[in-house]
């Protein structure tokens, strides 16, 4: 049986991997054009590394990244936490709006964040566009994908070891940071990575957010549309994922000597 | 459920856990959906802004036209199918990666090919199903003809696909990870075939993980229109094609907002017409 | 806990924080204006040049009218945008007087069809739009938009252009009109026309998605951009281009001023340093367009080069999109409806 489980994860592995391939390929492209393989060449690397401008794009890209899945993860966390355990009123409203996130075309979330920080900007002179309303556009569908996430696991949880917890004289916060938090773990881990990469990738939604110099890489990135897409964001995307795999590697690698 | 020494401290518990989120989600999710209900009620200005009368006119448009009840019908057709593949692939997977000593190490390695740009993905599918692309060098390398697969609507559920399998390996994860297997061996201890003891005591474990994945796929896959765009050749419309269509060269936001207004009424009335048939117990499950 | 909170504040804060050296603030396509002009103006004027991006006119389009406005000072947007964003009250009329170099314009694009008197725009770069082909993959000649609107003249797959003006102008050409009609007995032709060639098409792409299938010879024509072509015609030869016969668009991409920016007078400073010879020249030789400044004729590479400077005959062949006005309705419901069925 696990072999059979074994031969069909590497194969949906293969599948995931197959347009990361390609992109391997053409960063090394001599062609400038992303169709035929011309000839094998280091420049685009090269000029990856003298191109301050797509290492900007990248350093606000990540910022916005990290900061915004911080803060959705924890108020995602906690979010979910407080609809499984408690009942009020609201809960049931509070539930389908986490669902309008998913479900409202990114255009449309787009403009309407606009409006909304047109709206506050005349009434309070702030904020203004820049990376920080980015940030804020991001956390709104963020918070949904990790309550969702985190809901799903925190339904497996057996309440019974809390309340042991809490007989033993535990405090809820005590309880939460040695019971809980280890338990659901993976759903906590695997909502943030969900956020991380719907910011990393975003956008619409930034488009409508972004004020000048706060480009990210995916602003550059579709507005490389009208000239072509320049391989220079293949070898990007390359090192990108080649350092993650590698850091993974010894990560592993060390974890396991570690233990 | 949590005791706590009185009631103001429960209710202060409770506010620090439901809070933060519940009121970010109402500045910025609420909010600008109320904004975008009222835009769907208003029309369009010249420069396809909005502007009063206000009114059911787009409504009513989306409605009398089959054309786009056809759109919605072929947009919930392919998110369906798409995500159905997506269970099938994705399910085993989750499995695997929980069952792994590596699989913190895993479930990072099905993430990582998403860091990179959508975008450049989706160019990439461009390349792989283009004539000369690398499928088609395949085949021909065996001799037999290159196959049309760009523009088509197999090429968009490839792409549809390939997109959103993270968004169901990761909720099903989280649920897959916490299973109690002792409950298999029960099952065996008391007579049960392999199958039928997976169906009834491992499969019920994950359905939490089941559903939270069935939706985060489902839903955005029915509102999707780059991958429709790209590799349909602009060929197959989905409802996300005509409401970015709407923001974009045919300049109707009012219209626009109608279309979203409907495609999100659809989703939220599905769920509570799911919750419905479960009974009281299922809204809890469902959401 | 408390440290994660600590970060997330921290990062916060720091992206909250504006930047405090004197700015332009520049929209624009990407990879559109060289950075060494950009350095170079900012050397002179001791300033910083902040430049975004967009992807799509009509995005753009969008976000300026949601209040995205008030923060660039210059905007480069295609010629068919300059009359909606006027009429919206978002550019800055332009003050000639501060603009001296506008001298050196060749006098075709003082007074644009598209922004009469040249009130509001400056043209930036200029190019056309006619047809690309394999000329090993066609099967006939390639003269006219018929290989792509008439069934019985089609030489090979094609796709067509995702651009609204572009795309129902050439079929309103190909009827016999000018590209800016907006008679709606000529529309409905149009439309039954794009339909029937959407059928027979592969689809619909963008300007760069089109070129670069040419190259990989995945399709045989398709309309196309001038500066476009240039570039892939080094990498295949045997890729020719053609303006039609019954004529095509001579668009331009233009440098506008939004009335909302504080920074006018830094903004006619950098829309004249565009203007002057050397300038100009090296942004066509570096990003392969055309350029509108008749003075720097002399330092253009590609001058001779019919593909970017078309001959006077092929040059009476061309039309300027205009502003249509609120007859723009008209064609949004044409090229929705093509989109949508």
């Amino acid at each position: 049986m696990r072999r059979w489980l074994s031969f069909h994860a590497w194969l949906v592995f293969a599948f995931l991997y197959l347009p990361i391939l390609v992109i391997v390929a053409l960063s090394f492209n001599q062609s400038r054009f992303g169709v035929r393989f011309t000839g094998f060449t280091f420049d685009w690397y090269i000029r990856l590394f003298s191109n301050e401008r797509i290492l900007e794009y990248l350093t606000n890209t990540l910022i916005v990244a990290v900061v915004s899945t911080l803060v959705s993860t924890v108020l995602g966390t906690l979010l979910a936490l407080g609809l499984v355990r408690y009942r009020f009123r609201w809960q049931n409203a509070l539930r389908y709006l986490l669902y309008v996130p998913v479900v409202v075309p990114d255009v449309v979330m787009g403009i309407s964040l606009l409006l909304l920080f047109d709206v506050v900007r005349d009434a309070i002179g702030w904020p203004r566009l820049s990376l920080f309303t980015i940030i804020l556009a991001h956390i709104s569908f963020q918070i949904a994908y990790v309550t969702l996430v985190v809901r799903a696991r925190l339904m497996l949880l057996d309440p019974t070891l809390e309340e042991a917890a809490k007989d033993l004289g535990a405090t809820p916060w005590l309880t939460f940071r040695e019971v809980t938090l280890p338990l659901i773990m993976p759903g906590v881990v695997s909502g943030a990575l969900l956020a991380f990469s719907l910011s990393l990738d975003d956008f619409v939604v930034t488009f409508f957010t972004a004020g000048p110099g706060s480009t990210t890489l995916p602003l550059y990135i579709y507005s490389s549309v009208k000239l072509g897409v320049s391989p220079e964001i293949h070898a990007l995307s390359t090192l990108m994922v080649g350092i993650t795999i590698l850091v993974l590697l010894l990560g592993t690698l060390f974890w396991r000597k570690r233990s | 459920m949590r005791e706590a020494a009185t009631p103001w401290e429960r209710l202060r518990q409770m506010l620090l856990t439901i809070g933060p989120g519940a009121f970010w989600l109402v500045l910025f999710v609420l909010i600008p959906t109320l904004i975008m209900l009222v835009a769907s009620l208003m029309s369009r200005g010249s420069l396809g802004q909005l502007v009063p009368p206000f009114g059911l006119h787009n409504y009513l448009r989306f409605f009398s036209d089959p054309l786009f009840v056809e759109i919605i019908g072929r947009s919930l057709w392919i998110g369906f199918w798409s995500t159905v593949f997506i269970m099938l692939l994705g399910y085993p997977l989750a499995f695997y990666v929980a069952q792994s000593r590596y699989k913190e190490a895993l479930l990072l390695l099905v993430v990582i090919p998403f860091f990179t740009n959508f975008l450049i993905r989706v160019y990439a599918w461009i390349v792989v199903f283009q004539k000369e692309g690398l499928i088609n060098g395949l085949i021909t390398a065996f001799g037999l003809p290159p196959a049309e697969l760009l523009p088509s609507t197999f090429a968009v559920y490839v792409a549809t696909v390939y997109t959103y399998l993270p968004f169901f390996v990761l909720p099903l994860y989280a649920a897959v990870e916490r299973i109690d297997w002792s409950q298999l061996e029960a099952a065996y201890d008391l007579g049960a075939r392999p199958i039928r003891a997976f169906w009834e005591a491992i499969f019920p474990q994950t359905v939490p993980g089941l559903f939270a994945g069935f939706l985060l796929v489902f839903i955005p896959a029915v509102g999707t229109f780059v991958i429709a765009d790209l590799l349909g050749g602009g060929k197959v419309t989905l409802v996300g094609n005509l409401i970015q269509l709407q923001f974009g060269s045919a300049q109707n936001w009012a219209f626009g907002s109608a279309a979203s207004m409907v495609l999100m009424a659809m989703v939220l009335l599905g769920l509570w017409l799911y919750a419905r048939t479960q009974g009281e117990k299922g809204l809890d499950k469902l959401v | 806990m408390n440290r994660v909170w600590l970060v997330a504040l921290l990062g916060l804060l720091v992206a909250g924080c504006g930047q405090q050296k004197k700015e332009l603030r520049l929209l624009n396509w990407s990879d559109y204006m060289p950075k060494e002009v950009l350095e170079a103006f900012e050397q002179r004027e001791g300033i910083k040049v902040v430049e975004d991006t967009y992807d799509s006119p009509e995005a753009m389009l969008s976000k300026l009218q949601a209040g995205g406005d008030a923060e660039y000072d210059v905007l480069i947007t295609a010629d068919y945008t300059v009359g909606s964003l006027a009429r919206a009250g978002s550019l800055q009329e332009l003050d000639k007087a501060k603009i001296p170099n506008l001298k050196n314009l060749d006098p075709q694009f003082t007074d644009p069809a598209f922004d009469p008197g040249g009130r509001y725009s400056v043209v930036y770069q200029w190019g056309t739009t006619g047809l690309a082909y394999r000329e090993d993959l066609v099967q006939g000649p390639v003269e006219s938009w018929a290989v792509l609107f008439d069934p019985a003249r089609q030489v090979g797959r094609f796709l067509l252009l995702d651009e609204m003006r572009e795309m129902v102008g050439a079929a309103l050409k190909f009827k016999g009109e000018s590209v800016n009609s907006t008679d709606p007995a000529k529309l409905a032709e149009v439309q039954t026309l794009l339909l029937e060639a959407k059928r027979r098409s592969q689809g619909f792409a963008g300007g760069t998605s089109i070129r670069d299938r040419l190259i990989a010879g995945d399709i045989a024509v398709g309309p196309a951009y001038s500066g476009d072509i240039l570039a892939a015609q080094a990498e295949n030869p045997r890729l020719k281009y053609v303006i039609p016969v019954e004529g095509a668009t001579l668009w331009t991409d233009n440098l506008v001023v939004l009335k909302k920016s504080p920074n006018h007078e830094l903004a006619y400073k950098f829309i004249n340093f565009l203007l002057e010879p050397e300038i100009a020249a090296q942004i066509s030789n570096s990003i392969g367009y055309a350029t509108p400044v008749a003075a720097a004729m002399d330092l253009i590479e590609e001058k001779d080069n019919p593909l970017i400077y078309p001959t006077q005959e092929k040059r009476a062949r061309l039309e300027m999109l205009s502003d249509l006005g609120d007859q723009a309705d008209a064609f949004n419901k044409v090229w929705s409806e093509v989109k949508s069925r």
